[in-house]
């Protein structure tokens, strides 16, 4: 199973992605990057240290050097591809997706996911399949960065981004689950910066994930008995290169990964005010948020692509998806979830409100998700089929169909990931957003045999 | 070449050049078919002091991992160390990056069996045969193995260099060694090892970047500078190693090149005096060699040209082989193991240094020799055939003909040998006699039959 997107490359590690298609991937960005250097790192995985040899390989016979990051989360990666001015980077990370599944997404010279434009230049080098090859004397040179220096840069920046003297007044216990990930090696670091005291959770760095590596209730279960364990006021759920975080209140409530977004929205837009983005299958709780904070509002299509671009074009102050990423480009255009976690923690101290009641404050809609296997060569028909179905109504299709109503919304759209119809309908009433989403997973029963 | 193409895929591994034909992505294909064909499990991956070793290292590895074998990465090694090393650790196999004396913009990967061999022709036509097809076993997510690193990877073979050679004779003469590694991977163990044994090291070129400082075939129009260093240094000896440290150059203490010739027969002549065996060389390495074997009463054979071949006589060669090698230099020890190792002959001319109380021009002299002469002709390997096939008939009541490999003709006093080469789209031209002007006029009366076949085909 393969997907190749505008941010990258992802399949299932096996046949489908071996080596020798690595390296073309990885061939095409180093063309695209010609010849500046190109920061590496890779999350835990098993076969990571496969995509990332075959990644090293191929930028260095592309002729860029290669800054070798090791074990390394993305938005610390992000972060290192703009202090050393690099050309670009590549994280080797499937984010929230499966054991089974890696990818390399790559990361422009701002430090961001690659744009659209970006992406199609790459992708435009992929297809042409003709790769520059440098001469034995313009060959790259591999330049293993320690994760110590990597991790100092980011922590300085980080303690100094949030205030870090508030959070450690608070003194907060926190429930950290790092889903052995690559998140893991650094939550000591994260803790010592902010002063809270840390309860750390599968924080070895082995890539054996205890649950899926996706932040949502369904893989909270193990981090909220140790929250109400041990009395924390916090739980943190990492997905595996901890670009994105769920939440767990003090009641060890596993709360869904929507609310991770609108409630660190809500006090970066208490300090400073512009437009925000998000996708358009991101909850309503958002616009809510916006809205009383007088904030313009951009939807985009799902995936990071389009997001930071419209972020870099409209002057954006905030982005963030329903799946609990978010990025504050004041510190850097990246979905990082330490800084995340930094902003959730120095909004309970300086409003003194327990994160419940902090969620309590947000407006409540309820989001039903499903998704549904459908080939490839089916979902466009499929798609608009459905898209018959709203006849007479205001249908977006930009990325799928999605229909509003004042209640609220309902979606059917292609994965970015996997051969997969995703069904996400969101509504005041949880019964309303079940029942939008049944409708129409009764109509695809009927299409896909 | 044999062709004038800048990849070649063959038995002795694949060779290209940087930028051109040798990718990553080939060498991630050879390797996973490589780990296929030995089927998983521990693969050691090494290489020379090259620069663009580290990029072809690395497409190694992601081609093992992808096939579920474990990649044991032991750095820069001598080729000897390496494959010595695949033995000792009973890896799986080993891929090994290096292409030994071609110019740097060339690199290769050479494929090692588990017990330490270059992979034999049958051998590597099963495990291309994995790669025409690209029937790659490649292993689900769930089953990938890690990457070892190997520190210190000499030490294995160190241990036992310096248990085959007597360090307390060779240490009380305190030997004063001048040693070029050219920059190559010999630098890695080649200082330490000499330390061991108690010499006094003058080290020229010893770090292991692969920038070499001469060309790195070890002949003596390539090692001038070594010469006046060894001069300049008052040293007792001089060594000069290849790129891969599979062969050695000496210099004597006056700071003349004894010619490659030489080492194998100082080798030899200090094994046979210790022990007595079979010698297993080359058809073109010298004539002095089966004097030795006359003077010492053991069997000489001679096989194809080509280290697998020595290598499998050396292991087949019945009265057990003590010795062999070639005449560029490549020494085989198979008391220490069935490769050329120009650590090996450094430990035996030594030790005939220490044992013998006199310096190196007079202990060399003291040796039987010829003059060979090496010239080569611009022409194809098949060209090459079709003069065997009018010249052999020419020389057949003249001489004792062997077309073993190519057309070797043995007369009283000297020998003449034409062959196309392995590496390369020419023709070797051969000619050795005692002396100089004796091994001119052979030379020339073979190059005059040369021309004259050439007009007929």
């Amino acid at each position: 199973m393969l997907k190749i997107g505008l941010s990258g490359v992802r399949g299932v590690v096996g046949p489908s992605m071996p080596p020798t298609m690595v390296m073309d991937f990885a061939s095409a960005f180093g063309a695209f990057i010609d010849r500046k250097p190109v920061v590496v790192g890779r999350d835990t995985r098993i076969h990571s240290p496969m995509l990332r040899a075959a990644c090293v390989s191929a930028l260095l016979s592309s002729g860029c050097d290669v800054l070798d990051l090791g074990v390394c989360p993305t938005p610390l990666l992000q972060k290192a591809v703009r202090r050393r001015k690099a050309g670009g980077g590549v994280s080797i990370t499937a984010g929230h997706n499966d054991v089974s599944w890696n990818a390399l997404a790559f990361i422009g010279p701002d430090g961001s996911p690659l744009n659209p434009f970006q992406g199609e230049e790459v992708l435009d080098y992929y297809h042409l399949g003709r790769f520059e090859r440098a001469a034995v004397d313009h060959l790259g040179r591999l330049i293993p960065v320690p994760t110590a220096e990597t991790a100092d840069f980011y922590f300085k920046e980080l303690g100094a981004f949030i205030e870090a003297a508030a959070v450690r007044a608070a003194r907060f216990r926190v429930v950290i689950d790092a889903c052995a990930g690559a998140g893991a090696p650094f939550l000591a670091r994260f803790a010592d910066t902010l002063g809270f005291d840390l309860i750390p959770l599968n924080d070895e760095p082995n890539g054996f994930f205890p649950h899926d590596p996706e932040p949502r209730p369904r893989n909270a279960a193990q981090c909220a008995s140790v929250v109400r364990a041990a009395g924390a006021e916090a739980g943190f759920l990492l997905n595996s290169d901890a670009g994105r975080v769920s939440l767990v209140s003090e009641t060890a409530e596993a709360l869904s990964e929507e609310y991770t977004f609108p409630l660190v929205a809500d006090s970066v837009l208490a300090r400073c005010s512009g437009p925000v983005v998000t996708n358009n299958s991101t909850s309503r709780m958002i616009e809510d948020v916006a809205r009383a904070r007088r904030c313009p509002l951009i939807r985009t299509r799902v995936g990071p692509a389009p997001i930071f671009l419209a972020l870099a074009q409209e002057d954006g102050i905030l982005a963030g998806e329903g799946s609990g990423g978010v990025a504050v480009p004041a510190f850097q255009p990246a979905f990082d979830a330490f800084l995340t976690m930094g902003l959730v923690l120095e909004t309970m101290a300086k409003t003194g409100q327990r994160l419940s009641a902090l969620v309590d404050r947000l407006p409540r809609y309820h989001i039903v998700k499903e998704k549904v296997y459908c080939p490839a060569s089916r979902i466009h028909g499929v798609i608009s089929e459905i898209a018959r179905m709203f006849r007479g109504r205001d249908v977006d299709t930009g990325d799928g169909i999605r229909v509003e109503d004042k209640q609220g919304w309902v979606q059917v759209r292609a994965s970015g990931t996997e051969p997969m119809l995703r069904v996400v309908a969101e509504d005041r009433s949880r019964e309303r957003a079940r029942e939008k989403v049944d409708e129409i997973l009764r109509s695809l029963e009927r299409m896909i045999p | 070449m044999k062709s004038a193409t800048t990849l070649k895929i063959s038995i002795s591994g694949a060779r290209g050049i940087i930028g051109d034909s040798l990718t990553p992505q080939l060498a991630a294909a050879l390797a996973q078919a490589f780990g296929t064909y030995v089927g998983g499990g521990p693969v050691l991956v090494g290489r020379d002091a090259r620069s663009s070793g580290i990029m072809l290292a690395e497409a190694v590895v992601s081609g093992l991992l992808a096939v579920g074998c474990r990649p044991v990465d032991v750095g820069i090694l001598p080729i000897p160390s390496f494959l010595y090393l695949t033995k000792e650790v009973r890896a799986a196999g080993g891929i090994a990056v290096t292409a030994s004396h071609n110019p740097r913009e060339w690199n290769g990967l050479k494929f090692i069996s588990r017990r330490g061999l270059y992979l034999t022709p049958q051998q590597t036509e099963e495990y291309l045969d994995i790669y025409h097809q690209g029937a790659f076993d490649f292993v689900a997510a769930g089953k990938f193995r890690t990457i070892e690193v190997l520190p210190r990877a000499a030490d294995a073979h160190l241990r036992r260099l310096l248990n085959r050679f007597d360090g307390e004779a060779i240490r009380r003469r305190r030997i004063r060694v001048v040693l070029d590694c050219n920059n190559g991977a010999g630098a890695v163990l080649g200082p330490r090892f000499l330390r061991e044994l108690g010499c006094d090291v003058v080290p020229l070129a010893c770090d292991p970047t692969g920038e070499f400082v001469h060309p790195s075939e070890p002949t003596p129009e390539n090692i001038a500078g070594v010469c006046r260093a060894v001069k300049t240094a008052r040293a007792d000896i001089g060594f000069v190693q290849d790129a891969d440290a599979d062969r050695l150059a000496i210099i004597d203490e006056r700071g003349r090149p004894l010619g490659e010739e030489m080492t194998l027969v100082w080798a030899a002549s200090r094994v046979l005096e210790k022990t007595k065996g079979s010698i297993v060389c080359n058809m073109s390495s010298t004539r002095a060699l089966d004097d030795l074997a006359a003077r010492h009463g053991v069997k000489i054979f001679r096989t194809r040209i080509g280290e697998v071949n020595v290598v499998e006589k050396v292991l087949a060669a019945r009265p057990r082989a003590v010795i062999g090698g070639e005449g560029n230099g490549g020494v085989i020890d198979p008391e220490i193991h069935p490769c050329r190792d120009s650590f090996a002959a450094m430990g035996h001319v030594l030790d005939a240094l220490a044992a013998g109380h006199k310096p190196v021009s007079a202990l060399a002299g003291a040796l039987p020799r010829y003059v060979l002469l090496k010239d080569r002709i611009e022409g194809s390997a098949e060209r090459a055939h079709r003069l065997i096939r009018v010249l052999r008939k020419l020389y057949e009541d003249k001489g004792t003909v062997n077309l073993l490999d190519g057309l070797k003709v043995d007369f009283p006093d000297h020998w003449i040998h034409l062959r196309p080469s392995n590496t390369e789209p020419v023709i070797r031209v051969l000619a050795e006699a005692k002396t100089e002007i004796r091994a001119r006029r052979a030379l020339a009366a073979l190059r005059g039959e040369i021309a004259a076949a050439w007009r007929k085909i």
